[in-house]
């Protein structure tokens, strides 16, 4: 029987949104796009509904963000996510407006539009793009 | 385009019917939808035995057939089903028009049944393992720590309040209008699970956060039941022995800028705080030829406060950016806009807009137990983010 407190993980081998796990897996933050019109395809999928081409192509992106909005949880839902914690949804700089949600342990101090930056945390096999604020010169010092 | 063969007012609703709302039904789905359905058909004076018709939500675990078996229907012909979700019941009552005035059926029950609270419950992740794939897109949102449409419509509010320069507590204000406007009309309603819950909006303020900026109040109630109501021609109406409210319109909408998978995924659209509702509402108040400030009474669907104070907006009700600054007295029976005046899902019931579809008739037929006085347009909508749908009902003259 599964343990109802292990982490919840995304599935990694789904023909439309796997290579997004597979470069995380080798350190990259990767975006789907069409490979005819260029266009950056969140959610990945083949179809691209810009030009109606049909392709696979990834592009491995920046690593920044800003973000766009989040909310603190208070109230406890799944088992492997003690609360308070909050998610965050952030815009990836040098993207046509891909936003990704993340989750970031506690309540810290947040303001829509600050700058934010991809960390990757390994959860047993898989391994999940996480943000957090952009650490100050201070901080990182 | 397709406008040009919608006849305002062709069919009507001629019953509606609903079981109790309660936390625990201890009757099973097909039941509920049974009881529904034939209180809609008493109400209507159709017997059950001649229904040809059966409309449901994509998300309703009771069958067509298995419905029909259990009215002892005669001859099935015609079953479909909208959604998604509760962006259903207005289109649902949609396929119902579609089909009778396509000559599929002539006397469609349109229904929502569940245990939303007893039953599968939303949220609750499970123990699957590993999520998402197969066009769910789940793995990006469910191992990220978004998992209840809570936490989704929380995000959606703070963005909300950021883009139109409001503070928390300003987005809280109008929420709680919201809030406070259904739980009045649902201490007037004997048949609303908060009948006898009397809320300041210090009592709203106090409730317990679960998803910041969302309180608990801010949350509809999770709900066992079900509501049907029954469509047929406007001509054969009068004919029946029950009172016919006449559909003037119904539209459905998604808009540009629709992300594929369910409702998580609204939040990498363009714009999250303006919602397929804006797509539907001038098809909508097209095909009925009047516009919002025509509307005499509303039903919102109300799944959380946001989405409502969004749609006010969408609908043309409020200027963008302005909804919060409503008042409880602007949205209650008297004022501006009378919003859900049985207590919508948050303060009635959760039966995924049915029983707003229900309360809209009852308000031009002049029998809400909160009734606008003289309504002669009553506006239902069924909601965004994945789609929306909307109906508008008029009295028949």
């Amino acid at each position: 029987m599964t343990d109802p407190t292990a982490p919840l993980l995304p599935v990694t081998d789904d023909v439309d949104t796997g290579g997004f796990f597979l470069a995380a897996a080798r350190g990259e933050l990767a975006i789907r796009i069409c490979s005819e019109c260029r266009a950056d395809l969140h959610l990945p999928r083949e179809c691209c509904p810009h030009c109606g081409a049909f392709s696979r192509e990834w592009r491995p992106v920046s690593g920044t963000g800003t973000l766009y909005s989040w909310t603190v949880v208070h109230h406890q839902v799944h088992p492997a996510f003690p609360v308070p914690y909050t998610v965050v949804l952030v815009e990836v700089d040098d993207t046509d407006g891909v936003r990704l949600v993340s989750r970031i342990a506690g309540c810290p101090d947040l303001e829509v539009g600050q700058p934010m930056e991809v960390w990757f945390e390994q959860v047993g096999d898989v391994t999940l793009p996480q943000w957090r604020p952009t650490a100050t010169q201070e901080e990182s010092a | 385009m397709a406008d040009a063969s919608w006849v305002p007012g062709a069919c009507s609703i001629v019953g509606i019917g609903t079981t109790d709302f309660s936390k625990a039904s201890g009757r099973s789905p097909l039941t509920l939808a049974a009881q529904a359905s034939l209180a809609a058909l008493a109400d209507a004076g159709i017997d059950r035995r001649d229904v040809d018709g059966i409309v449901r939500c994509d998300m309703d675990l009771v069958a067509p057939p298995a419905l029909a078996d259990s009215l002892g229907v005669r001859d099935l012909t015609y079953w479909g089903e909208a959604g998604p979700g509760g962006s259903g019941p207005a289109a649902m009552v949609g396929q119902a028009v579609a089909a009778i005035r396509a000559g599929l059926a002539s006397t469609v029950v349109v229904f929502r049944s569940l245990n939303g609270r007893s039953g599968n419950r939303y949220g609750l992740v499970g123990e699957r393992g590993a999520v998402g794939g197969d066009g769910s897109y789940d793995e990006f949102f469910l191992p990220f720590g978004m998992q209840t449409p809570g936490q989704f419509f929380a995000v959606v509010a703070r963005r909300y309040a950021h883009e139109h320069g409001l503070s928390i507590d300003e987005l809280s204000h109008g929420l709680g209008s919201i809030a406070l406007a259904a739980r009045a009309h649902a201490n007037s309603n004997p048949d609303a699970q908060f009948f006898d819950r009397a809320m300041t909006r210090d009592d709203y303020l106090a409730s317990r956060m679960l998803s910041d900026p969302l309180r608990l109040f801010d949350f509809c109630l999770e709900t066992d039941g079900a509501a049907a109501v029954v469509v047929t021609t406007t001509e054969r109406a009068r004919d029946l022995a029950g009172s016919a409210v006449p559909i003037l319109s119904v539209a459905q909408g998604t808009g540009h800028g629709v992300q594929p998978g369910q409702m998580f995924p609204a939040l990498l659209r363009p714009s999250t705080t303006s919602w397929p509702s804006a797509a539907a509402a001038p098809t909508l108040f097209g095909r009925a030829g009047v516009s919002a400030s025509d509307i005499d009474v509303a039903q919102i669907y109300d799944c959380f406060t946001i989405t409502a104070l969004i749609q006010l907006e969408d609908y043309g009700f409020a200027p963008r950016g302005t909804a919060a600054g409503l008042t409880d007295a602007d949205l209650s029976v008297g004022g501006v806009l009378p919003l859900n005046t049985s207590g919508g899902h948050l303060s009635e019931g959760y039966i995924h807009g049915m029983n707003h579809v229900v309360e809209g008739v009852r308000q031009i037929r002049g029998t809400s137990t909160n009734q606008v006085a003289g309504a002669e347009l009553s506006l239902v909508t069924s909601a965004p983010p994945p789609g929306a749908s909307a109906l508008i009902l008029g009295a028949d003259r």
